[in-house]
């Protein structure tokens, strides 16, 4: 029992160390019951994908013969290559939209306590309200500036609709800096600009990174203001070109499995590559 | 969040002294600069939060359509329309019992996720990695993937309780007015969980573990370590992660959008999406625009509870 409580134990010999008892076997039973449970929908929709319309009605597991041609229906059917594309460019932009205006706030926010304590509590205030608040009045600014049904009207949308989530997760980067860096090159006659871009933004990197990379899932994610701002195949993203396969009489659920499966390809690759950013972005909030 | 209060006072003082020595910025051209660059963030905010706001105030007194805005002052008809219709009155408490729920139940699995990740010596990266992938999979996907397995026909719920022969007809989970909100309810915890999960890791490694040492030394078993130490010493860091998550869940849209399109009848009718058609479908954008302020006025009421929560807990534990 004691063995099982040491905290950060270093060494791979603890398995073997560790009697056997109840609590360790509950333990693994209970990691093998999560990460089942994570990791089944994903399983199954990718069996899906391989299946014939009648085998995925008649409710096995595994297809009972690999179908692959749902791959090249859903890529000719659909639109798909055109919507990854848009999410990519839109949720890309979006985020360097995004970390373009926050970064250099953040820091003067957080450093020169530019707003005093009303500004870091408005921001994060703005967060609270859901997304529909603002789907109807950005429809008609966007509308009468002429950016509705583009891209880069989506790409500016998400680059605001982030902004305090960057907020929130730079600032803990920003406070963690050491500031006799920056005041010793302001003291060697280093103006603002020089200072923010020549010392703040490269020991920053490791937040911006972390912060860009949870920004851009976020909007490549996003559907509720693509599916209103967006009209035409030319424009919507990936998750939009989803919802249209709902429409369908009869659904076609084999090619459906399979444009979800192209869709969570990039970020999957996103969190497999930049798993210790992600995870350093998304934990930044709650250790401070 | 609400801990972005706490940021070093000692900032602002140390870099006036250092503005004063080096005598090349003075405070108050930072303090200007500083306003400058601040400026893009607070426009972006107007445009995205404080314009749409005001636009709905107005919008919401006025009689309004997609086609033609302001076609006229209603005063507060939109209001007391939306009181009376018992359909979105419905949806707001229905908006409420779904943040609610999923909060307390994908906070429970987050702790019990986060302990096991704790404890994992190895295999813990690729169990990271693992529970990560549901929190980066778009929403619309994480709905298509729970719409396979609940569907009545081939999905593999059915297959599976057939099977065990628990059941002999197959069942529409999501067709039926008891049990489709339960699993929106659980499709929303599968996406989540894993975000807090990670949070709740994070937090537990800034834990101190002296105390852990000196309470085995008294003879105390894990389980009473979990309930008298880690569990009250995690309470703000839960409760703001607990703030969180009711934020994100009256944002669902998605999820109802694909899984139940709002339906059986009523059953799964967040706030979000009957707003949403009330706009689409009626084109009613005055009635709408009153619903969204009643709704983020709800969004408030539950929220708040919760943030005085983790002061207090703040306060209590330092």
């Amino acid at each position: 029992m004691t063995a099982t409580r040491v905290r950060k134990f270093d060494g791979g010999t603890w398995l073997a160390d560790a009697p056997v008892d109840l609590w360790t076997l509950a333990r693994w039973a209970g990691t093998a019951a999560v990460v089942l449970f994570f990791i089944f929908p994903m399983i199954f929709m990718l069996m899906v994908s391989f299946k014939t319309q009648p085998d995925i009605a008649s409710g096995g597991f595994v297809p009972e013969e690999w179908f692959w041609q749902n791959y090249p229906d859903a890529w000719n059917s659909v639109a798909v290559g055109t919507y990854l594309r848009n999410s990519i460019v839109a949720a890309a932009l979006g985020a360097l939209v995004t970390l373009v205006i926050a970064v250099p706030a953040t820091h003067a926010i957080v450093r020169y306590r530019v707003g005093g304590k009303f500004l870091p509590a408005f921001i994060l205030a703005t967060y609270v309200a859901p997304p529909i608040v603002a789907l109807f009045p950005l429809f008609f600014l966007l509308r009468s500036i002429g950016l509705v049904n583009t891209l880069f009207g989506m790409a500016l949308v998400y680059g605001v609709m982030n902004l305090p989530v960057a907020f929130w997760l730079l600032s803990s980067f920003v406070r963690r800096l050491p500031e006799e860096l920056e005041d010793a090159a302001r003291i060697d006659g280093a103006g603002y600009g020089s200072v923010l871009l020549r010392i703040t933004v490269p020991l920053l990197m490791p937040g911006i990174i972390s912060t860009g990379i949870i920004c851009l899932i976020l909007a490549y994610n996003e559907f509720l203001l693509a599916s209103f701002l967006t009209r035409s195949e030319s424009t919507q993203t990936l998750p939009v070109g989803l919802s249209l396969y709902q429409g369908d009489r009869q659904l076609r659920y084999g090619q459906m499995s399979v444009a979800s499966l192209i869709g969570i390809v990039p970020v999957y690759l996103l969190a497999m590559f930049f798993q210790r950013w992600l995870i350093r972005g998304l934990t930044a909030g709650s250790t401070r | 969040m609400a801990e972005l209060d706490t940021a070093p006072h000692h900032t602002l003082e140390r870099s006036k002294a250092a503005g004063r020595r080096s005598g090349v910025l003075s405070v108050d051209r930072r303090r200007m600069i500083g306003w400058a660059v601040v400026m893009p963030l607070i426009g972006g905010l107007i445009v995205f939060a404080v314009y749409p706001f005001i636009y709905l105030i107005f919008l919401s007194f006025s009689d309004s359509n997609l086609g033609t805005l302001f076609r006229g002052w209603v005063g507060v008809e939109n209001y007391t329309d939306a009181i009376g219709q018992s359909k979105f009155t419905a949806s707001l408490f229905r908006s409420a019992i779904f943040a609610l729920m999923t909060t307390l139940v994908s906070v429970v699995l987050g702790v019990v996720v986060a302990l096991l990740l704790d404890r994992a010596v190895k295999g813990r990266q690729i169990l990271r990695t693992l529970i990560l992938l549901p929190l980066m999979t778009p929403p619309i996907t994480v709905a298509v993937m729970w719409q396979l397995l609940l569907m009545p026909k081939g999905g593999w719920l059915n297959s599976f309780l057939m099977d065990m022969a628990l059941f002999s007809q197959p069942v529409s989970f999501l067709g039926s007015p008891t049990m489709a909100f339960p699993f929106v309810c659980l499709a929303d915890v599968w996406q989540w969980t894993p975000f807090i999960a990670l949070m709740t890791y994070a937090a537990l490694q800034t834990l101190p573990e002296d105390i852990y040492e000196a309470a085995k030394l008294d003879g105390a078993s894990g389980l009473a370590m979990f309930w008298s130490i880690t569990l009250p010493m995690l309470g703000p860091a839960l409760l703001a992660i607990a703030v969180l998550k009711l934020v994100i869940a009256f944002k669902v849209f998605d999820l109802v959008f694909v899984l139940t399109g709002g339906g059986p009848g009523q059953a799964t009718t967040v706030s979000s999406f009957y707003i949403y058609r009330v706009a689409i479908q009626q084109f009613d954008i005055g009635a709408a625009a009153a619903q969204t302020l009643m709704f983020a006025v709800v969004v408030g009421l539950v929220t708040i509870p919760f943030t005085t929560a983790h002061d207090i807990a703040e306060k209590r534990l330092s």
